[in-house]
Parts: C-alpha cells; sequence; structure tokens
C-alpha cells in the first residue's frame, strides 16, 4: 500500500471521536436486558402504549387526545429519569434515516467554493453516516466569529476538504442547509495540499504540508488534544 | 448506468487482487455469484422466470400474441423485447429515468436474441405473410447490482425453456372470406419452442491485467471496459460486442473472448438441470416468489 | 352483466367466497435490501410489490420543499405482462397518474410528514399480477413498505374495493367481478382510528345502500388490518432472532 492509502484511513478513523457516540439500539437492548429482565413488548403504529400523564413521549412516539400512541413498529423501551415523568419511546433495530437538525454538528466535504460561500456535501450527522448526500452551504459571514467581513473563502477553504460544521438553518425554498463554523471546534480537520499529501495544522489559520514545507491558509478546527491519534 | 465512487486505494487493491485470481468477496475470477432461478412466477403470461445474481433482480414475462409477421420474414414469427427499469431499483429511474438504459438493454437483446440462429422463429409461424405468433418479452428490472445482462439472459432462457403455453391454432376461411383463428381444444396441445441454441450471455470485465466473469457494481467502477459475448450451449458464439468508455487492445479482446466462451457453455448444463426438476415436480413444486 | 351469476343462489361468488370473504393474502417485508424498506404482498392473484426510500434531500428543483414537513412523492406502475392483454406502457397513462394521486394522499394523512421538514419520502408501487384490487393492494403494500423503512406512521392504511350485486354487498372484488359493472368502492381506512383517509365510488348506487356497502368494506379493511399485523408482528420476531437478543 502508498503512502496515500494508510493516511486515508487514519483520516477516517480520526474524524470518529470528535464527534459524540452514539449508542447503538443493538447494544442499548443488550444493557437493558442486562440491568431489568423483563421481556420486550413489541408495538406497531397504531398502538396506544398509554395516557400522558403516566409517561412523557419519546421518539418513536406521538400524542393524540392525551394519549401516547405508537409511530413505528419495535421494542417499547421505558426510561426512568429521575423525578420526572419516565419516558415512552420505540426503538427499532436498524435506525431510520436520520437527518441533519439545527444546532447538530455534522461533518461535511467541500465540493466548491467561489467568492461568497462554499458548497458541502454532508456526510456524518454526529458520528452516524447518511446514506443519501445532503447539500449545504457555508456562506463567507459565518466562517469565523471575529472580522467577518476580512474573511476570503479561498483562504479558508479548497475543494476536496473535509469539514466539522454545525447547522444553523434548514434552508428555504432557494437554499440548502445552511452551515456555520464561526466556533474554535469547528473549521476544516482534513485537508490535502497541492502537492496531495495531507497536512498538518500549525495554527488556527493555517496547515503545513510535511513533504514539502509549503504553508497554506484554512480555518482550522481545534482539535481536543484527547482526541489526537497518537 | 449506476455509479459506485470508491477511492483511488480501493481501486489500487481491487486491481491487484485480480491479479492473483482473488477477488474482493473471495470469489475467482471465473466465478458467478450466488444465482437462484424460479419459472412460472406470474401466472398470466405463456412463459415467466425470475432470476436473482447477487442483489440483481429480474423478472421477465413472455407473452405470445398473434400478429402480422415483418416483411422481410413473411414465413417467420419474432421476439419484441421492452426492458422496464423499475423505480424499485434506484429513485433516479422514476419517470422517464430509465428509459435511456432501458432502451441501451433493449437493443443488445434485440440483437443477440431475434434471429434465426437463436429461437426457432420458424415455428411460430401460422400463415405465411398473414399471421405469426409474436413473442412480447417484457424484462423488468426490480434491483440493480451489476452484471445486468448475464441475470436477464438467464432469465429469457429460463422462460423460453419452460412449456410455453403457446397454442395450436388452425386459420379457417368460412363463406364469407374472412380469416377465423381456431383455437385446437385440447389445453396441451402446444407449440414447443425449440430452444436448444439459446445463447447465454456473458460479461467479462477487465481489471488492470486481467479480466474478470460477473462484475458488482464496485469491480464495474474500476474496470476499462467490458465485452459481452453470448455464447449457445454447444459453445457457438453468436455476439461479440464492446460496452463502456474504455479502450481495449486486441490480445485482451481474444483473450476475453475465450474465457466468455469456456463460462458461457458451462452456464447452460446446471440452467437445464434446475429447469428439468422444476418441470418434474409438475403441479406438486412449491413455488417461492417474494415469499419465503 | 354478460350473463355471468356473480352470486349464486346458495350465496356464494364465482371464486367460491362468501360475500364478506377476503381473497387469501400473503405477504413478506423487507424483500429487497437495496431500498430503506420493501414489501411484497398476494392478495388472491393480484401481486403487488412496494419499495420505500427516504427521507432524502428534494431532488430535482427544491421550490416543492415545504418548510414544516415532508413531501410524499410515489410513483405506481403495472408490468407490461401484468394484465392479461399487454399494456404498452407501464406509467404515465392516466390511469396510473390517477393511481399515484390517490397512493400520495392516502400517505399523506398518514405519515407523520411534520417530522421530517424539508425532505422527500418516495413510494414506489409495481404490479406485478393484476386480478381486480390493485388499488388496495398497492396501499397495503406500501404500508408495509413504510412500516419496514422505520419512517413514522400515525396508523396503519388498510384498503379494500366493494361491490354491490342483488342486495349484498361483495368485499374485495377480483378483475372478473369488477368488469362485470356494477358499484365499485375503494376505501383506505386507518383501523384504529377508525378514520378514513380515501373513499372512492363509481357507478351508481342507491342512497340506502352505501351504508351497508361501507360498513362491509370497513369491516373487510379490520380483517385486513389482523393479517397486516400479523405479518409486521412476525418479520419483528424473525428479525430480532436473527440478530440475537
Amino acid at each position: 500500500m502508498t503512502m496515500t492509502s494508510l493516511q486515508e484511513t487514519d483520516v477516517l478513523s480520526s474524524v470518529q471521536p470528535i464527534t459524540v457516540h452514539v449508542i447503538t439500539i443493538g447494544r442499548l437492548a443488550s444493557e437493558a436486558c442486562a440491568v431489568n429482565m423483563s421481556p420486550w413488548k413489541v408495538c406497531v403504529p397504531g398502538e396506544r402504549l398509554c395516557s400522558t400523564e403516566v409517561c412523557k413521549a419519546g421518539s418513536g412516539t406521538y400524542i393524540r387526545h392525551s394519549f401516547i400512541f405508537a409511530s413505528l413498529a419495535g421494542y417499547v423501551v421505558k426510561k426512568n429519569e429521575g423525578e420526572e415523568l419516565p419516558v415512552i419511546s420505540v426503538a427499532r433495530e436498524t435506525e431510520a434515516q436520520l437527518l441533519p437538525d439545527v444546532n447538530a454538528i455534522v461533518t461535511c466535504k467541500v465540493t466548491s467554493i467561489n467568492s461568497r460561500f462554499a458548497k458541502v456535501h454532508i456526510l456524518y450527522v454526529g458520528s452516524t453516516p447518511l446514506k443519501n448526500k445532503f447539500r449545504g452551504t457555508i456562506r463567507k459571514e459565518d466562517v469565523r466569529a471575529t472580522e467577518k467581513d476580512k474573511v476570503e473563502i479561498y483562504k479558508c477553504f479548497r475543494p476536496g476538504d473535509i469539514v466539522l460544521a454545525k447547522v444553523i438553518s434548514l434552508g428555504d425554498v432557494q437554499s440548502n442547509y445552511l452551515l456555520t463554523t464561526a466556533e474554535n471546534e469547528l473549521g476544516v480537520v482534513v485537508a490535502h495540499s497541492e502537492a496531495g499529501v495531507q497536512m498538518v495544522p500549525i495554527s488556527w489559520c493555517e496547515m503545513q504540508c510535511p513533504r514539502t514545507h509549503a504553508k497554506e491558509f484554512r480555518k482550522v478546527a481545534r482539535v481536543q488534544p484527547e482526541y489526537l491519534m497518537p | 448506468y449506476l455509479h459506485v465512487a470508491l477511492l483511488f486505494w480501493q481501486q489500487v487493491i481491487l486491481c491487484h487482487c485480480t491479479l492473483d485470481d482473488l477477488r474482493v468477496d473471495g470469489r475467482s475470477c471465473e466465478d458467478y455469484r450466488y444465482v437462484e432461478v424460479e419459472t412460472d412466477v406470474v401466472s398470466n403470461t405463456s412463459g415467466s422466470a425470475r432470476v436473482k445474481l447477487g442483489h440483481t433482480d429480474i423478472l421477465v414475462g413472455i407473452k405470445a400474441e398473434i400478429g402480422r409477421p415483418k416483411l422481410d420474414r413473411p414465413n417467420k414469427g419474432c421476439l419484441e423485447f421492452f426492458v422496464d427499469c423499475s423505480a424499485n431499483a434506484t429513485p433516479e429511474f422514476e419517470g422517464r429515468g430509465g428509459e435511456e438504459l432501458g432502451t441501451e438493454i433493449a437493443n443488445a437483446l434485440y440483437r443477440v436474441y431475434d434471429n434465426e440462429r437463436s429461437v426457432d422463429l420458424k415455428s411460430l409461424c401460422i400463415t405465411p405473410m398473414e399471421h405469426c405468433w409474436i413473442l412480447y418479452t417484457d424484462v423488468l428490472l426490480l434491483q440493480c447490482d451489476g452484471n445486468l445482462f448475464d441475470a436477464i439472459s438467464l432469465a429469457i432462457k429460463a422462460a423460453l425453456l419452460t412449456p410455453s403455453k403457446i397454442p395450436k391454432v388452425q386459420m379457417m376461411e368460412d363463406e364469407e372470406g374472412t380469416t377465423e383463428i381456431e383455437l385446437s381444444d385440447d389445453p396441451f396441445d402446444c407449440v414447443r419452442l425449440n430452444t436448444e441454441n439459446v445463447p447465454c450471455i456473458v460479461t467479462l470485465c477487465k481489471i488492470g491485467q486481467r479480466h474478470v466473469v460477473d462484475a458488482t457494481l464496485q469491480e464495474k467502477a474500476c474496470s476499462v471496459a467490458s465485452l459481452l459475448v453470448s455464447v449457445t450451449s454447444k459453445g457457438t458464439i453468436t455476439c461479440v460486442r464492446k460496452i463502456g468508455g474504455g479502450s481495449l487492445d486486441p490480445e485482451s479482446i481474444y483473450e476475453m473472448i475465450e474465457t466468455g466462451k469456456r463460462v458461457g457453455k458451462a452456464l447452460h448444463a446446471p440452467l437445464q438441470d434446475i429447469l428439468n426438476k422444476e418441470e418434474s415436480l409438475g403441479k406438486s413444486r412449491e413455488k417461492v416468489g417474494f415469499i419465503g | 352483466m354478460a350473463g355471468i351469476e356473480l352470486l349464486s343462489d346458495q350465496g356464494y361468488r364465482v371464486d367460491g367466497r362468501k360475500p364478506n370473504e377476503l381473497r387469501k393474502i400473503q405477504a413478506r417485508m423487507g424483500v429487497f435490501s437495496q431500498a430503506d424498506g420493501s414489501a411484497y404482498i398476494e392478495q388472491g392473484n393480484t401481486k403487488a410489490l412496494a419499495v420505500v426510500y427516504g427521507p432524502h434531500e428534494i431532488r430535482g428543483s427544491r421550490s416543492k420543499s415545504q418548510h414544516d414537513r415532508a413531501i410524499i412523492n410515489c410513483q405506481y406502475s403495472m408490468a407490461t405482462f401484468s394484465t392479461g392483454e399487454r399494456k404498452r406502457r407501464p406509467h404515465g397513462d392516466r390511469k396510473s397518474s390517477e393511481m399515484t394521486l390517490h397512493l400520495k394522499q392516502t400517505f399523506e394523512a398518514a405519515i407523520l410528514t411534520q417530522l421530517y421538514p424539508r425532505s422527500q419520502i418516495d413510494i414506489y408501487v409495481q404490479i406485478l399480477q393484476a386480478d381486480g384490487g390493485n388499488y388496495s393492494a398497492c396501499v397495503n403494500a406500501a404500508t408495509l413498505a413504510v412500516v419496514d423503512a422505520g419512517i413514522p406512521l400515525r396508523d396503519y392504511v388498510c384498503a379494500c374495493s366493494a361491490g354491490f350485486v342483488e342486495d349484498t354487498p361483495l368485499v374485495d372484488l377480483s378483475h372478473l367481478e369488477e368488469s362485470a359493472g356494477g358499484t365499485q368502492l375503494s376505501l383506505a381506512v386507518l383501523p384504529k382510528a377508525e378514520h378514513l383517509a380515501l373513499i372512492e365510488m363509481d357507478s351508481r348506487l342507491h342512497q340506502d345502500h352505501l351504508e351497508s356497502m361501507m360498513d362491509a368494506a370497513t369491516q373487510a379493511c379490520k380483517d385486513l388490518y389482523a393479517v397486516l399485523d400479523r405479518v409486521v408482528r412476525d418479520h419483528l420476531q424473525e428479525v430480532t432472532t436473527s440478530i440475537g437478543e
């Protein structure tokens, strides 16, 4: 294998630890089973679970006439959260398609740039990969928190970069998902230099190519030290 | 058609592996994936078959109707093909999205099957220049996972091989001079097509220096070009066609044709076995279809 | 009425069923692995396949998108070998467009679209063999496919057709009974809530008979619901045993 391929695998594994891990339903089920050995109750869409006085509605349920009904076919999960009412939700063995929601941290790949914005493809929501690509836009004024009007997109992103961003809006009829990188932890995570080698970040606005030692401008994400690969 | 994007390093691994006759899923370069064939799936037809090759799912239905023979072939019947790329396979095929792929496949099928050497068209003639049987062969693509031509040809052969319910017909002239069609009363008095020359199509994809049979979508994404070879059970080649954007040198074309001949000849015998077994079970056969 | 007796003196129909008896139903979920959800249903001799993709980003122009809900995109298509006489075009003709619209309306009532703003859910239905009750088979197959895809539903949607012969309502009409003329009612019901998602009736009917026909059709839908429920529960059982709890 060539150097390039080794580094690509590094990239993919280094991206994941930054985002929050979601425990998969399978493990949740087995953990809960180990804790309380009650048999799992199967439910189908439209089945009445309980009234709103006994529980709160969680995911996979809906409320009608002060009763909680299931909206998915799966297993009923009841979670106690302290003094509040327990939350009742329906879990499936395979997660249904997740959509990027407002304030979700997403991992995306830059596809094209111009002087006003950068167009990206959203690949991961949190740490769940998406089956279909969603398109997003990072506007010039959403790249940085400070000195918003002095931003040059060419010096922040290039096509092919992997970027961590946050969703600020689902967009309207004309535009796609609007994303922002105006935080220290958001920005470019992986970028390749013009020589084709993966670059190393040296400051919040620069990255350096290890082979040619050329510096290039990017809006770099500050990765927490404990998430970096040794 | 369906494009799979592979990272550069994945393509490199794939090409290196084929050099050692080992593919990503453990097959050798001349192995097919697991194939399931079932006939008589749809009852409104004269013959039908369903083929599952890996994840590729094809349903073929043949309806026989009486029509006029073509002008240049007055004493032969003919086959008409229609390929429907349904939206089941991918949302891009919705509406008219699948028409392009459908026409491409249909044209290739016309070249391979609609001639005297593949199917005995003379037996489909009723009255020369007036009436003949037209076999409308409709192909329905339910899922695409590479290697469509092979699966379609297996399904067409299976559908043609099953005792097609084409009744024996006689044209009677009554007093006013109008012709009437008289079907024989015996429901088992059918025209059985002579299908020993019906070919099977083998698609070979050139990856790196070697070529592979039954490529998945990923392997097709790494290949330069593909060659379509249609082979009969005796090993005769009836049609060769190159598809895809790259270019092939003559040496590899000869090699690929040889491999195609070998593999194609070996395809017919197992298919015939399965169909004979199905026929021998007759009515007592448990139809699986999509259930189970 | 071409001289075929749709209802015999003993009260049996052409295929031996009682007037309120449904045809034999067999169904399976998860038929295709590449789609998000898929299902296959056989109602007598009518075979229908449904496939669901989504929710995903809106394809084509974004002007169709709704800011607070998902849009449902359907396509109804009949295989060219599905009918007795070969069909020239699988979809795109008027009947298919009408069916597509009906399917869309039915599922907009049942799917909780507010959970997926600015996205699209595709439902594609294919009829492999048509022997009457095409619309009902499509709706039932599509319900199973949507449940298989994990898209939240308010309730199942069960559909059934009904007719009226000699003062008796007949349910689940076959092709023979449909083409004999006479009234035809198509009903799509959300069984638990007892709401109607779609009701369509052709031909003339005396007002007095309407209620009995609707009651018969609603009861048939409830029976259908029991069958579909069984299929879903069996499928859940099957999937969990294969994963291994």
